[in-house]
């Protein structure tokens, strides 16, 4: 182990003990605790989503069993249709989301990476490269409740509540921060020498921009671009105050509608929570080496 | 801009004419970009963020002192509705929830987290796997998450029954005030525990090799290599992650609204779903801002000092 003899350091061997337990740690016995650990918590983690989208393809009987039955016994696909016979207005919700969702992701993500890129790249007079930046993302801090109540006022001014256009602008908002910052990231990694080149190449600088480093940047636009969709699609509480009717109402709305004092239409809420569901974890799918950089690194900061 | 064409023979004789590079109107639209670049990237961001952020906060600074009076009028009401909340029961209230809520919340979804990637921290198979597999809660919506939970907490519901032979059944995991506000809990602990033990083992696995075992070779113990290298490097993610949680804790309003609607008797009334309560459902505009000033202020001393203590740059 120790190849440098030190003189004055009298050199103290492992002890039989520790190299055992080093031995144990390293291999065998830690392994079942490491797969029980995580086998466990893998369950914990699925088992309630699990819950609800088994609770779609049941009975209503089933569903509500004592002792509950962790399987349907016969699936019942016809809940899905059901669910838009008894409220057709599931439609427009899904509609609504859709297109805020849309539009959303693509003015966010744009107008986030061009300022992310801009304060990256540039130097701006009075420091404000460096202040600028700093209030873009403490606005990521700000209780969205504190923005809501005179965003509310305002809106009801300019006649934006319960329109698309009132969430979209707002949603954009939201976002903005997150994609400004998550962009930075990766506009840092790309070397300064590159569009350089290019731009003694004869390039414009814009030109550079969509050429050289936007293709590099790849990854992080299709990150920004995948947590603004779902962040976007999820949200309640703006869409709960600015919206009152079906025409803008959104799908987290309309899902907090089944909920009552008195009670809870079950198979209808699993069904339209499966829905809800349905395209998240599609896009967790196919970006999840993106959003795994994005929770563990992007989203925390470097 | 769009008028003028590469041909124009008025156009000082310039240097690019000599070299034979007719600007074509793209290039000099590209050119007119470039100059601008620095302010035309950065300027919308920042307009917006003027527009929908920094004019509602004036806003609501604004009507925090006002009182609105029914007929859309309003009154000037000096410092009156931050000396109402003193003594605003529901509100004081809603601040120790929202504290009890925060302090069980994130304490045990970093203490969880924490111990979970110290298990883990090895090379184990399928890493990729379980971990898009854990990203799941994260990324479900609130409010689809709060009606998961409902569904489990039904009376004679899966918990339930599994509770059963422990705690006998009827627990009324929402309905009991004294229970309501831990089964919030445990809602937000399923959704959040997963990102400590993803940004954990991020960092447990970002920690260079050679110090550990050159610490090996002089016979640390295993605590001591923990305390004295793997802990400092995990600080300013430690940090960071529970800033995050906490602020995100703060605002925690679609679990709450699905679960329990702050009930029962007030049992779960987080502050979010008091200012909602007061501004939407009371029409008492003045107050609700009031509050909304004040745990800005919350929000914004906890900000600085999540920047400074993890000393971020930007």
């Amino acid at each position: 182990m120790a190849t440098e003899q030190q003189p004055d350091v009298p050199f103290r061997e492992p002890s039989r003990i520790e190299r055992l337990q080093e031995t144990l740690a390293e291999k065998g016995i830690s392994k079942a605790v490491i797969y029980g650990v995580l086998g466990f918590f893998l369950l914990w983690t699925l088992f309630p989503v699990y819950w609800l989208v088994s609770g779609a393809l049941k009975s209503r009987q089933t569903l509500l069993s004592f002792p509950p039955a962790w399987i349907p016994a016969e699936f019942q696909v016809s809940n899905f249709a059901q669910l838009f016979v008894q409220r057709p207005e599931f439609y427009q919700y899904i509609f609504n989301s859709i297109v805020i969702t849309v539009v959303t992701t693509i003015i966010a993500t744009t107008i986030g990476a061009a300022a992310a890129y801009g304060f990256v790249t540039f130097d701006f007079p009075y420091n404000l490269d460096f202040h600028l930046p700093f209030y873009i993302l403490s606005t990521r801090f700000m209780p969205p409740i504190v923005t809501i109540i005179p965003l509310f006022v305002i809106f009801r001014n300019l006649q934006l509540v319960n329109t698309l256009y009132g969430l979209i602008c707002v949603y954009v908002m939201f976002n903005i921060p997150f994609a400004v910052w998550m962009m930075k990231g990766f506009f840092e990694e790309v070397p300064a020498s590159l569009v350089e080149s290019a731009m003694l190449d004869g390039h414009t600088h814009i030109g550079a921009f969509f050429k050289i480093v936007l293709p590099l940047v790849k990854p992080g636009l299709l990150a920004s671009a995948i947590f603004t969709t779902i962040i976007t699609w999820n949200e309640l509480l703006f869409a709960i105050i600015l919206t009152q009717d079906v025409a803008a109402m959104t799908l987290p709305v309309g899902l907090s509608s089944f909920v009552t004092k008195y009670s809870v239409q079950w198979i209808n809420v699993s069904v339209a929570g499966t829905i809800a569901l349905i395209p998240v974890l599609l896009f967790a799918f196919v970006a999840r080496q993106e959003l795994v950089r994005g929770f563990s690194m992007g989203a925390v900061g470097k | 801009m769009a008028t003028e064409t590469g041909t124009d023979v008025h156009s000082t004789a310039d240097l690019d004419e000599q070299l034979g590079a007719e600007k074509s109107t793209r290039e000099r639209v590209l050119l007119w970009v470039d100059e601008r670049l620095k302010w035309l990237m950065t300027l919308p961001a920042v307009f917006l963020l003027f527009a929908l952020t920094f004019y509602p906060l004036l806003r609501a600074i604004q009507m925090s002192t006002q009182q609105f009076l029914p007929g859309g009028r309003t009154t000037y009401v000096g410092i009156e509705n931050y000396v109402n909340l003193l003594d605003n029961g529901a509100f004081l209230e809603s601040l120790v929830v929202t504290g009890k809520f925060i302090g069980l919340a994130v304490g045990l979804e970093f203490a969880l987290g924490f111990g979970i990637a110290l298990v883990l921290n090895k090379k184990i198979k399928m890493r990729g796997l379980w971990q898009t597999l854990i990203l799941i809660p994260m990324i479900l919506s609130p409010t689809v998450i709060g009606l998961i939970w409902r569904l489990m907490y039904t009376p004679d519901g899966l918990l339930d029954f599994m509770a059963a032979p422990f705690i006998g059944r009827n627990v009324g995991w929402i309905s009991d005030p004294d229970v309501a506000l831990y089964a919030v809990v445990a809602t937000d602990v399923w959704q959040w525990t997963p990102l400590v033990v993803l940004v954990i083992f991020a960092g447990l696995q970002s920690v260079p090799d050679d110090i550990q075992e050159a610490a090996i070779m002089d016979g640390a113990p295993r605590w001591r290599r923990f305390v004295d290298i793997v802990f400092p490097y995990l600080k300013s993610l430690i940090v960071l992650v529970l800033i995050i949680r906490v602020v995100d804790a703060l605002r925690v309003f679609a679990k709450v609204y699905i679960l329990t609607r702050g009930g029962p008797s007030n049992a779960t009334n987080v502050i979010s779903m008091e200012m909602y309560r007061t501004a939407f459902r009371f029409s008492n505009f003045g107050q609700a801002s009031a509050m909304a000033i004040s745990l800005l202020v919350v929000v914004l001393i906890l900000a600085m000092s999540f920047v400074k203590i993890a000393d971020i740059e930007f």
